[in-house]
């Protein structure tokens, strides 16, 4: 995935439903993500590309629904719900997936794996 | 009262600032400066600049409240046996007291000319006469016993605003000057009447009442924030008038024409009252009444007050183009304050309104008056109108009560209380969307909460209906903040500012206190939000932001302790607390063991691991939170460290300032997990170049804050080396250099608290001493040690002086500079200053002030580490820490080298260009992860 300023984004992304898990009172993903236009992007250790903001997935707890889904660490989320997720901060982010009303988040994710794969197939004619 | 400023300090302060052997003991200090409201604000500033400061010390048992002494030439009547009358409290014992001695023998009184007396005398019983038909003796006590008095006189009143009856002879008006809007404000005004009253005199009073009136004058105080705006536009003489008139005998004497008078006042009615025809009688009322008129125009020396002046103006809209004729024309009297308080239990409305705002007009700086109405049991009355349904009447009642309740008389606040007067004021609270009804309750409320007593009651009864119905809608805070709405942004109203600060009186009494005020729901979330707001508006200097922080520093003393599950938090190696000292005294004295080399890898790794740990701090031991953070968690959230340094940045008003500096104190003493977060917040949020750059204030309160604060957050290794280096040449600016105090004239509390906080600094870092020694300390404080007239002083600055001695790789540096080890011990001349038993005991480290071991052995034997001794300074070239001393000077704000600091460093830029760290009110997962200067990984479980 590539990342201009001012340009679309172009990117292969996978889409993944995760049913929330509820527990408790709340409903969970199970997994946890990093990033936002409000955090420091150096930091964030997924990232190609070092002055990305966009939201990654930080962390799968083993056996939970993100897991079950097939969402892997170091993902890239671009929607959710079809809620942009690329300029969003950090919280914005927590709170689109956390609706109490959603029983089902749909992400639109990127990661690199799909991209390589994406570029190999495309340079072997 | 116009202020009183409180200090509260932790038990450990008094003694542990003074040893300071123990970084563990912290002081802590709540600061709560306690304002009555008032309209002229400048006069809050005035009052409170000569206040003198109260100083809890020791678990608060010693409260001293030291007010402002009210230059209050107070005429104490004197009977004519020269002794002073007696104020009694019951009101009908002193009256027939006062009636005893003064009038009855009143020969040398002074209130009473024998003239004025027999010509009343006359005129009250022919007046008395038409009205009752009783002896005068009843009809005078009628009039103070209270509740008889206003029966009758209610039947009066009724009949006379009903009007046209009633002794309409009396009324001395000119109909066509009366106007029935004027008749609201009660004309008199001395400036006016100079002119015109002055004419009167010879009409009926002798130069013994000028001479009687004059000392009246006088009582005007230079004191006084109630609001008169509400009042009648009255004369402020008047009230001094009517003091002795009404306690004294005369008083008697003048029934017929207050009589008279009454019925005027029920001015809204005027068009009733006015229109008598002039009459015979008037004549003869006229000359009654003249030592009271007499008195008024012949005081020259009472200027009126500027407030009230000010209201005057303020009221120009109201009056009429004819009030000044009224105004003018003298041949009227207002009622007596018995007469005002009978009116409020008139069954007409407008009659009890009237009486209700004239009373809060004569209360108006006239602590007499207020305690006049007080014996008169005026409040119970006023504080039953609370309740009246009518929005004129409670209004007014309360403006009263407003006016009563301000001042340093302390019995007028128990009073209020006493009749319940404050639950009755939290109901209207609820009751009412009147903003001025708002503004006068709280007010009130305010007045009353600077009474130690009161507070508790304040609290039982209004702390959750004034946070809900003030606090938080002011505050622009929400419980559940709609995702799409804007949040909205604090109003300083006044009700704000009123409510706010009387939260902040009752927020420093006492643990209690603190409790309620912390667990009351929303309260905690309000504040900050709207201290959140004012920062994003850049809108910090005004009160309700002063009150606000006010609140949040008190609330934030003792949180470690007080806080439900602290426990929970205390850090189980309290000693070796990351950052602290613990650890690395370990260290360091076990690399005294095994000596040089190897002492300073030891070093330099533990630095390094310390860093890390630091680092790491928000990942690492943070304890979890499993839901958003509320209510008075958000305390000691290391976000509020951002806010409070916003408010040190930006805040132009001292008492902010110092506030925001307390609540950092507050916030990094204690051993518990968050007062580490804090301290290391502070410096990541570049705060310590703020806090240093404070002390450059004007304010010796700031400085004092401030300093204290640096002392507490030094308790952090890391920021105890960064304040060494960089804050020691402020530190030491601000001691007096010999005889001769610095331009700043700082207090003695603020010189030992800097000499604390320094001897904090350079104790465990010989580096630290280094910088100290650079700064061109060791003159001043020798200078203090031997010539200080203050004990603690002297004592602060030798320990320091002891411990800068005990770096034996300093010694050659101070022989050089010419100083020897006589000037490092404790002065031999001084007393106080050789403190050595009681440090030893309570530390129990006997060696320590021991003088006839040499200073460095003492230090090595209680303090196990030395540090000076084995890490010699200059050798530990590549850490960060070492480098500072050599450079500092040139290059104050260049990035160490250290790989490791190298963040660290760079907050103490003297950085202009800060941006403000205003963040919504979100007291998000992400809480103490965003406080990071480069934000650190969030990341969230969802």
């Amino acid at each position: 995935m590539s990342f201009t300023p001012g340009q679309p984004v172009t990117a292969v992304v996978q889409r993944i439903e995760i049913q929330k898990l509820r527990h408790g009172d709340n409903l969970i993903l199970g997994f946890s993500i990093g990033g936002g236009i409000d955090q420091d992007p150096g930091q964030n250790p997924f990232s190609e590309d070092k002055t990305d903001k966009g939201i990654y997935v930080t962390r799968i707890s083993t056996g939970g629904p993100a897991e079950d889904a097939g969402l892997r660490m170091g993902d890239k989320i671009m929607q959710v719900n079809g809620w942009d997720m690329t300029m969003v901060t950090h919280d914005q982010a927590r709170k689109r997936l956390t609706k109490k009303n959603e029983d089902v988040v749909r992400l639109l994710v990127t990661r690199r794996s799909l991209e390589d794969a994406v570029k190999n197939s495309m340079s072997r004619p | 009262m116009p202020a009183e400023v409180k200090q509260e300090q932790s038990p450990s302060n008094a003694t542990s600032l003074a040893m300071m052997q123990e970084p563990q003991e912290m002081v802590e200090e709540t600061v709560t400066i306690e304002e009555d409201p008032g309209t002229p604000t400048s006069h809050v500033s005035v009052v409170t600049s000569d206040d003198g400061t109260t100083r809890r010390t020791e678990t608060k048992v010693t409260k001293m409240v030291k007010t402002v002494t009210t230059r209050t030439v107070r005429q104490v009547p004197l009977g004519p046996d020269g002794l002073p009358l007696p104020e009694g409290t019951s009101p009908l014992g002193s009256y027939t007291d006062s009636i005893d001695r003064r009038y009855m023998k009143n020969g040398g009184d002074r209130f009473i000319t024998p003239q004025a007396t027999s010509t009343l005398t006359r005129s009250y019983n022919n007046s008395y006469n038409d009205s009752y038909g009783e002896t005068p003796e009843s009809q005078y006590v009628r009039h103070y016993g209270l509740h008889d008095g206003y029966v009758d006189l209610a039947d009066n009143y009724g009949s006379l605003s009903r009007g046209v009856n009633f002794r309409p002879p009396r009324y001395p008006y000119l109909p066509n000057s009366y106007r029935p809007e004027n008749s609201y404000t009660l004309p008199i005004r001395k400036d006016d009447y100079g002119h015109v009253a002055q004419p009167q005199v010879p009409m009926g009073s002798s130069t013994i009442d000028l001479n009687r009136s004059q000392p009246e004058r006088f009582q005007a105080e230079p004191y006084g924030l109630e609001d008169d705006r509400r009042s009648l536009g009255q004369d402020e003489e008047e009230p001094y008038e009517l003091e002795p008139d009404y306690s004294t005998a005369n008083r008697r004497t003048l029934q017929g024409a207050n009589r008279g008078r009454t019925h005027r006042e029920p001015l809204r009615d005027g068009p009733r009252v006015r229109g008598y025809a002039d009459d015979p009688i008037e004549t003869e009322l006229i000359d009654e009444r003249h030592p009271y008129i007499h008195g008024m125009y012949s005081a020259p020396l009472a200027q009126p007050e500027r407030g009230s002046m000010a209201s005057l103006d303020r009221m120009g809209g109201r009056r009429s183009p004819s009030i000044d004729s009224i105004r003018k024309d003298p041949r009227w009297r207002d009622p007596d304050l018995p007469e005002v308080i009978a009116m409020l239990g008139h069954p007409i409305d407008p009659v009890k309104s009237n009486a209700a705002a004239y009373l809060q007009h004569l209360c108006y700086e006239n602590d007499k008056i207020k305690k006049d109405v007080r014996q008169l049991k005026g409040i119970p009355v006023l504080s039953g109108l609370l309740d009246h349904p009518k929005s004129e009447v409670h209004r007014k009642a309360c403006g009263a009560l407003r006016n009563i309740s301000y001042g340093k008389d302390n019995d007028n606040k128990v009073a209020i209380k006493n009749c319940d007067g404050i639950p009755a004021l939290v109901r209207l609270l609820r009751k009412t969307n009147d903003m001025e009804v708002r503004e006068l309750i709280t007010g009130t409320l305010w007045n009353l909460s600077s009474y130690e007593p009161l507070k508790m009651v304040i609290i039982n009864h209004g702390l959750q209906t004034m946070t809900n119905e003030v606090i938080i809608p002011h505050s622009g805070w929400e419980h559940e903040p709609n995702e799409d709405s804007k949040p909205r942004d604090a109003e300083w109203t006044t009700v704000f500012k009123n409510t706010s600060g009387c939260l902040r009186n009752v927020s420093s009494d006492g643990a209690e206190a603190r409790r309620r005020l912390r667990e009351c729901e929303g309260l905690v979330d309000a504040l900050l939000h709207a201290l959140q707001s004012a920062v994003g508006k850049k809108d910090m200097d005004n009160k309700s932001v002063e009150n606000c922080v006010c609140i949040m520093r008190n609330l934030s003393y003792h949180v470690h302790k007080e806080v439900p599950g602290a426990e929970k938090f205390q850090d189980p190696s309290s000693l070796q607390a990351p950052g602290s000292a613990g650890p690395q005294r370990k260290k360091k004295d076990d690399a005294g063991c095994f000596g040089g080399k190897k002492a300073k890898e030891e070093w330099f790794n533990q630095g390094r691991k310390n860093g890390e740990n630091d680092k790491n701090y928000d990942t690492l031991d943070l304890p979890k939170r499993a839901e958003p953070t509320k209510g008075f968690e958000l305390l000691y959230q290391p976000e509020v460290v951002r806010l409070y340094l916003s408010l040190l940045t930006e805040s132009q008003n001292y008492n902010t300032l110092e506030a925001a500096a307390g609540a950092l104190q507050n916030l990094s003493a204690g051993q518990w997990t968050w007062s580490n977060y804090i301290r290391a917040t502070v410096r990541k949020e570049k705060g310590l170049p703020i806090l240093v750059e404070l002390l450059r204030s004007d304010s010796d309160k700031v400085v004092r804050a401030v300093a204290i604060a640096l002392r507490n957050l030094s308790i952090d290794r890391r920021n105890k080396d960064l304040i060494g280096s960089y804050a020691m040449r402020d530190l030491v600016s601000n001691l007096p250099s010999g005889q001769q105090r610095p331009a700043k004239n700082l207090e003695e509390d603020t010189v030992v608290a800097i000499l604390n906080t320094i001897h904090e600094i350079v104790t465990d870092s010989s580096e630290n001493a280094r910088s100290l020694i650079q700064a061109q300390a060791i003159e001043k404080l020798v200078a203090i040690n031997r010539t200080s007239q203050s004990a603690r002083e002297t004592k602060a600055a030798s320990h320091v002086l002891q411990t800068v001695w005990s770096y034996k790789d300093l010694r050659n540096a101070l022989t050089k500079d010419g100083w020897n080890k006589s000037h490092f011990q404790v002065q031999g001349c001084d007393p106080p200053t050789v403190t050595a038993t009681p440090k030893a005991t309570k530390n129990g480290k006997p060696g320590y002030d021991d003088t006839t071991l040499p200073l460095m052995e003492k230090n090595q034997g209680t303090r196990k580490c030395g540090s000076g001794d084995m890490i010699p300074m200059d050798e530990l070239g590549p850490d960060g820490y070492s480098t500072i001393d050599q450079r500092d000077k040139d290059c104050k704000y260049k990035a160490g080298d250290s790989s490791v600091d190298l963040t660290e460093r760079e907050p103490l830029k003297n950085d202009t260009n800060r941006k403000h760290y205003i963040r919504s009110n979100r007291p998000a997962v992400s809480l103490v992860d965003a406080c990071d200067v480069k934000p650190q990984p969030v990341d969230s479980w969802v």
